[in-house]
């Protein structure tokens, strides 16, 4: 059960493989992956740059995990933010889940990844042809 | 203590965080009290704190008059934009 912050690319299918081997008798994987979209308002975004408050991030990842995990059953999860650079296309969170029964495996990916997207320590920069702009956040 | 600032803030001041030696525990209220102080764009964007958040020792707080001691760690950020 383990959260990453890293720089380098997310491998979708080899993450994936070794997840479902790790957890090759739980019942069911459930998978989120989100990736860097190449628009914002119909103006094409070059690239993202996200900027992270480390230690904060982990501390909450873990306080907010574990109170999902106090009211669902799941055997394992991989979750994998990737900071810094990004370019429209690329993967920037994944998230795995193995449980025993699709429905708790389905409930904590739904939950964490709304965490996740919300509220971590993350600020988003968009790098656009002419300018760059902060992401506004959901609670301005 | 370790002051951390992130995102647009540190953008604006330049940089990423400041040490200072507490001489004796002071308030949340009473260290941004000290960074207006400090004038330029410490001024500029602590007097606007509406548009900040703060956590000590990575957990939001809400109460200003928080006490805070050397060790802490104490962090200003502007809302975030999550993952």
């Amino acid at each position: 059960m383990k959260v990453f912050f890293q720089k380098k690319k997310i491998v979708f299918h080899s993450k994936l493989n070794e997840f479902s081997l790790k957890n090759k008798f739980s019942g069911s994987i459930s998978s989120f992956l989100g990736k860097v979209r190449p628009y914002r308002d119909k103006k094409k975004v070059k690239f993202l740059e996200i900027e992270f408050y480390k230690k904060m991030a982990y501390f909450q990842a873990d306080k907010n995990l574990k109170k999902i995990l106090s009211k669902i059953q799941i055997d394992d999860f991989l979750i994998i933010h990737r900071y810094g650079k990004l370019f429209p296309g690329e993967n920037i969170i994944l998230v795995l889940v193995a449980s025993q029964h699709r429905k708790d495996g389905l409930v904590f990916t739904k939950k964490s990844v709304e965490w996740f997207k919300k509220e971590i320590t993350f600020w988003k920069k968009e790098n656009f042809q002419l300018h760059s702009s902060w992401v506004k956040s959901e609670y301005e | 203590m370790k002051i951390l600032y992130f995102a647009q803030l540190k953008e604006t001041l330049g940089k990423d965080q400041d040490i200072i030696q507490l001489k004796s525990e002071i308030s949340v209220n009473e260290l941004i009290k000290e960074l207006i102080l400090k004038g330029g764009k410490y001024k500029e964007c602590f007097e606007q704190m509406k548009n900040l958040r703060c956590a000590v020792n990575c957990e939001y707080i809400t109460n200003y008059n928080k006490s805070l001691k050397n060790k802490d760690e104490i962090a200003f950020f502007p809302p975030v934009t999550g993952g």
